[in-house]
């Protein structure tokens, strides 16, 4: 740990080691305002290549608010203002110069309610290639969305009716759909927002499984309430508290030796 | 357990006596919905009945059957058909002679009446039917001429032959003249080739609303290609790329508070602004679908807004998150997806466009125009307007001729809803 990092971790009171070796993204004293209310109080955190984190703690805790500051997805909501800084491969995602629209292409995000267009199947994965020009023909656009299906585990299961409506398919199949729309235009993290909270068991089984595969190939960032899914499909954890970050560290620690008592009580079952 | 909480039995017991009468409210409710729902389509009934019954023989009207001799000397004196030669003809005069050898009146005075029977439109007919086809020139045919307004009025019996002849508009010797054509059969009750064809005039034979069918047609495409970009554009820009502040906030109220404006005063505004300061002509479509435009605009705008807003924002997180641009999630996803309800404030305004008299009385639609306008900048009136003139003209057969328009009018109506809601359907159908 450099000085420099240190001085980083001297400002939080965050337990457990927040920082990584092959950082991809590095959150450092990010604040987020509602208006006057503080909603991310002082977090720094890093996000590793190709490792799958969760962010858990009790509703209300800032961490959708804090996983939607690194697309930069808080942009559309006019009262929200952030302050710190959180850097893509070192570069400031929130500088001036940055357009957010290639940034996005890079992080992915997958939503709490899956949120197919009303578009056909085919058009709800090719759009993002689409509008990012990343296919020069329909061929290529054809292969992309297959490939971005079969990655999604929902090729074998769509590949007869690419045309119809993408809002037919079951509430698991939209989630995956929505994944197979991130993974298309491949994107080097995936921010993933509750997404299988609107799901039934066997559906969110699946996910998870697709989770842990997509885990081999991007940097993903899942926000849950399952403590059992945390476990389940990330290496990671970080635990909030009231817009704090209170714990990270290795999945199996935390759950099984947390070192805070906070998150020892939300473990437990005493808080959240 | 404290007094306070009440037994389950009792609790069960005063739950099944309240639902008597809880279910008695329910009941009167659904018969207060039902009694309203019939009376309103009573109403509705009522009044397409009475329309469609008076306005039914509006579209028909009397014709005289007349045998005329196609002279062409005395029709066409130049001999080359054109409009001057058959303007300084004598048209008129052969029908005149033709009708005076069945009826036969004695008299300067009866004459003279004689001359009214027919419709004065009697030259421009024989004009168009020589135009039409040359080779009438030296034969005899029947020619069916419109019978004037009073006697069309007589016929329908609107004028009695039992009042004293100084208190009817039709002499005696006409009435007499009339039995007598009447006798002989050339007196037919027929579809009226004026109502659709002819354009405004003085006598209401001969009047027709296509002038102002179509000024209303050149009006309202005026009306609708302002209204319609502007009014969406508005609504994108308010609920899409504004940020929510004051400003906004004070254009929104303005917005609604322009949609309650008398639609007068929007005639007047027309009058002051493009007419006095720009210089535009009066009595064009093109003045009066701009003042159109001004009056729909805030009906657009609203109901575009509440289309807009009723976008599910899950929709515009999806495409946000994959990094569509602002530009790209409006077009891409919020108006397609607006686009029906869009529609539906558009055709709300149009009807109401549509159907307005008062701004275009500011601006001179009002004139009197025969030409049918074939431009926005050709003067012309619409439909509503050439209603009321008509409403207000004394002579009793454009009380028939005003019900017929108004059909026509509620017929216009009726297509573009239909057309609306056939265009709603097809773009909500997608999914």
């Amino acid at each position: 740990m450099s000085d420099k990092e240190k001085d980083f971790k001297s400002l939080d009171l965050t337990v457990g080691d927040v920082f990584s070796k092959e950082a991809r993204l590095k959150a450092r004293n990010v604040n987020v305002y509602y208006g006057d209310k503080k909603a991310i109080d002082n977090v720094t955190i890093d996000i590793g290549n190709k490792e799958v984190i969760s962010f858990i703690g009790p509703s209300g805790c800032g961490k959708s608010t804090f996983l939607r500051c690194f697309n930069r997805m808080n942009d559309t909501i006019d009262i929200c203002r952030i302050e710190g800084q959180i850097t893509l491969d070192n570069d400031n995602i929130y500088d001036s110069n940055i357009d957010v629209v290639p940034l996005r292409a890079r992080i992915g995000m997958v939503f709490q309610k899956p949120n197919p267009f009303p578009k056909s199947i085919y058009d709800n994965v090719a759009y993002g290639p689409r509008i990012h020009g990343l296919c020069e023909n329909k061929e290529h656009l054809d292969s992309v969305v297959e490939e971005s299906l079969k990655r999604a585990g929902l090729w074998d299961e769509v590949n007869d009716r690419l045309l119809s409506p993408g809002t037919g398919l079951s509430g698991g199949q939209q989630q995956r759909l929505c994944i197979a729309r991130a993974i298309a235009v491949s994107p080097e993290v995936i921010l993933m927002d509750e997404p299988c909270s609107a799901l039934d068991p066997i559906a969110t089984a699946k996910i998870e499984e697709l989770i842990h595969e997509l885990g081999n190939e991007y940097s993903i960032v899942i926000v849950t309430h399952s403590m059992q899914q945390a476990a389940r499909v990330s290496k990671r954890t970080a635990y909030f508290h009231l817009g704090k970050l209170i714990e990270v560290g290795k999945t199996k620690e935390i759950f099984t030796r947390p070192q805070h008592n906070q998150t020892e009580a939300y473990i437990s079952g005493k808080i959240g | 357990m404290s007094k306070k909480f009440i037994n389950p039995l009792e609790a069960t017991e005063i739950v099944k006596n309240s639902i008597k009468k809880r279910r008695a409210k329910d009941n009167r409710l659904r018969l207060y919905g039902r009694i309203a729902i019939g009376m309103a389509t009573c109403f509705l009934l009522f009044l397409f009945f009475s329309i469609f019954t008076k306005g039914y023989p509006g579209f028909f009207q009397y014709y005289v059957t007349l045998d005329i001799k196609f002279d062409r000397e005395r029709i066409d004196p130049k001999g080359d058909l054109s409009d001057t030669s058959l303007y300084e003809g004598e048209a008129s005069n052969i029908v005149n002679e033709s009708l005076f050898s069945i009826i036969n009146p004695q008299g300067r005075k009866a004459k003279k009446e004689a001359r009214k029977i027919v419709s004065s439109g009697k030259d421009l007919r024989i004009a168009k039917l020589v135009k039409n086809d040359p080779s009438l020139f030296g034969t005899v045919t029947k020619v069916k001429f419109a019978l004037d307004d009073d006697i069309d009025s007589f016929l329908r019996g609107y004028i009695n032959r039992d009042t004293p002849e100084s208190e009817r508009r039709i002499s005696d010797n006409v009435i007499a003249f009339v039995d007598k054509l009447s006798e002989e059969n050339r007196i037919s009750y027929e579809f009226s080739d004026y109502i659709l064809k002819g354009s405004a005039s003085g006598n209401p034979e001969m009047a027709g609303i296509k002038g102002a069918f179509f000024g209303s047609i050149l009006t309202l495409s005026v009306c609708l290609l302002i209204a319609f970009p502007l009014g969406a554009a508005t609504a994108v820009y308010l609920e899409e790329i504004a940020k929510k502040n004051k400003i906004t906030e004070i254009i929104e109220v303005n917005i609604n508070n322009l949609a309650a404006v008398p639609s007068v005063v929007f005639g007047i505004m027309g009058l002051a602004i493009f007419i006095s300061i720009f210089g535009m002509p009066r009595s064009i479509p093109l003045v009066g679908g701009m003042v159109l435009a001004l009056m729909t605009l805030p009906t657009i705008i609203i109901s575009s807004r509440a289309a807009i807003r009723a976008v599910p924002p899950s929709v515009r997180d999806a495409a946000y998150g994959i990094g569509a641009s602002k530009l790209q999630v409006i077009f891409h996803h919020v108006i397609p997806l607006a686009m029906p309800g869009m529609l539906t404030g558009t055709i709300i305004g149009m009807a109401q466009a549509l159907g307005e008299t008062a701004p275009l009385l500011m601006i001179g639609m009002v004139a009197f125009i025969v030409d049918v306008p074939n431009s926005v900048m050709d003067p012309g009136t619409v439909l509503p307007v050439q209603i009321f003139m008509w409403a207000d003209f004394a002579e009793r057969m454009f009380i028939q001729k005003t019900s017929a328009a108004i059909i026509i009018l509620l017929g216009f109506l009726i297509t573009m809803n239909a057309f609306a809601i056939y265009l709603r359907k097809k773009l909500e159908r997608r999914w």
